[in-house]
């Protein structure tokens, strides 16, 4: 049991900074929270809802994603892009996970 | 009335700024609304469509901490050593000097020992919990604060080597310590510290001072003992540290009873030193108080190292290849 705590922990821990990148690349294109949730995880990126609503507003509140609030269905929603800030994070976050990736590659000699 | 969902976004939003909270609770109210949507179109009912999406949001408190950016704990991985550390080094101190205050200030107002037992106590848990209250209370505000990570940390404050091993030197400044204590005993006695027209005036013992030198003696022999055993042994054993607690026991109910039936000090050079000179009775009483408390403090520090001296002390390579 204990060794099953430890995996899912290691686990979290790898996939826990892809899905800033994974939100910032997404939301190129305009989208609001629930629709988000459901694109990750139909991209194979799980992550639970009440760690993404409090995670775009922090990044809003860091100026990577702008925000509006669509009013034209009848129910309001508040929608999230990528602003010019936010893509220059991805890039950069993207290399970094490249560089990542291909020194992993290096490690097991494997094609990742 | 009110549905589920209008309690789980009342919960969440209600420790919130007001400029969030309007826009969190719209957008709160949306991804619920969807997502039990969702839900009921992969046929469940909207009631337990609804109980299952709030549940997996989970405690409204964690969502908010989220949204507001709150750290859940009370002092963080940053400040808790230094917290941690400081509260131990006030809690050995403060405590005990308040206690050790009051209950000197009690005796020598002539309290009965009942009052003085339960005023100790009694100071001594509420400077406890003082101590621990306002100590928290300082960290918890400076991590909030933003404040600089305080001291930082350097190779300077490691701790000082101590090497626990009984040496000889000890043994030999034990035997030299006693020979002291016995000669100024006798010297005491026979040739006189205090001399009143020439004569001399022993300060120590009264009409029972045979008894006082075979006390002192014992009790010496007994220490010098302990050390002979810890130098054979090559270290200090918890079997010593219970010994060395009954010797100073021993040493402290064994001076303090003298001294209480006025034969530890001799009255002789209390008459001739004091009240010859016009030194009231009280002021004679509070000295013989503050002697009271000397020895007591004498004695609880014999036993406080007697315990501390079993902690492991450094290795060096030179003391894990044997005796210096």
């Amino acid at each position: 049991m204990e060794e099953l705590e430890a995996l899912d922990t290691h686990l979290q821990e790898v996939r826990r900074g892809t899905v800033v990148l994974a939100c910032l690349q997404l939301l190129q294109r305009a989208d609001y929270g629930y629709k988000l949730l459901e694109n990750l995880a139909g991209r194979g990126f799980s992550v639970d809802a009440n760690t993404l609503y409090p995670l775009l507003r922090r990044l809003e509140k860091q100026g990577f994603l702008s925000s509006d609030w669509n009013t034209d269905e009848a129910r309001p929603r508040k929608f999230y892009q990528t602003s010019a800030a936010g893509m220059l994070l991805a890039e950069r976050l993207t290399d970094e996970w490249r560089a990542l990736s291909s020194a992993i590659a290096s490690l097991t000699g494997k094609e990742l | 009335m009110a549905t589920l969902t209008d309690r789980y976004i009342f919960a969440t939003v209600r420790s919130l700024r007001p400029e969030v909270e309007a826009d969190v609770r719209a957008e709160l109210a949306a991804s619920i609304a969807d997502a039990v949507e969702a839900r009921m179109e992969q046929g469940e009912e909207r009631a337990t469509a609804e109980r299952a999406v709030l549940t997996e949001l989970g405690d409204p408190g964690i969502l908010a901490a989220g949204y507001a950016d709150r750290p859940l704990q009370l002092i963080g991985p940053r400040y808790f050593l230094t917290w941690w550390r400081l509260l131990k080094l006030l809690l050995c101190i403060v405590p005990a000097t308040a206690a050790a205050g009051v209950v000197l200030g009690l005796t020598l107002s002539h309290a009965s020992l009942g009052e003085v037992i339960g005023q100790a106590w009694v100071t001594a848990l509420t400077a406890t919990v003082h101590v621990g209250f306002w100590t928290t209370l300082v960290f918890f505000i400076l991590e909030r604060s933003g404040a600089d990570a305080g001291p930082c940390w350097d190779v300077d404050q490691l701790p000082e080597a101590v090497e626990n091993q009984p040496d000889r030197h000890e043994l030999l400044l034990m035997a030299i310590y006693s020979a002291l204590v016995v000669g100024a005993l006798l010297w005491d006695r026979f040739r006189g510290f205090a001399q009143v027209d020439g004569q001399p005036v022993p300060v120590l013992g009264g009409q029972l001072w045979p008894l006082l030198l075979a006390g002192f003696i014992v009790l010496l022999g007994f220490k010098l003992a302990l050390s002979f055993i810890s130098w054979r042994q090559g270290r200090w054993t918890v079997a010593l540290a219970v010994a060395n607690t009954v010797g100073a026991v021993a040493f402290a109910a064994f001076t303090l009873t003298l001294l209480e039936r006025q034969e530890l000090i001799n009255p002789d050079f209390v008459q001739q030193a004091f009240t010859q000179n016009n030194v009231g009775s009280d002021v004679v009483h509070i000295l013989a108080v503050l002697l009271g408390f000397a020895l007591a403090g004498f004695a609880v520090w014999d036993i406080i190292d007697g315990w501390r001296r079993l902690r492991p002390g450094l290795k060096t390579r030179k003391s894990l290849n044997g005796r210096p």
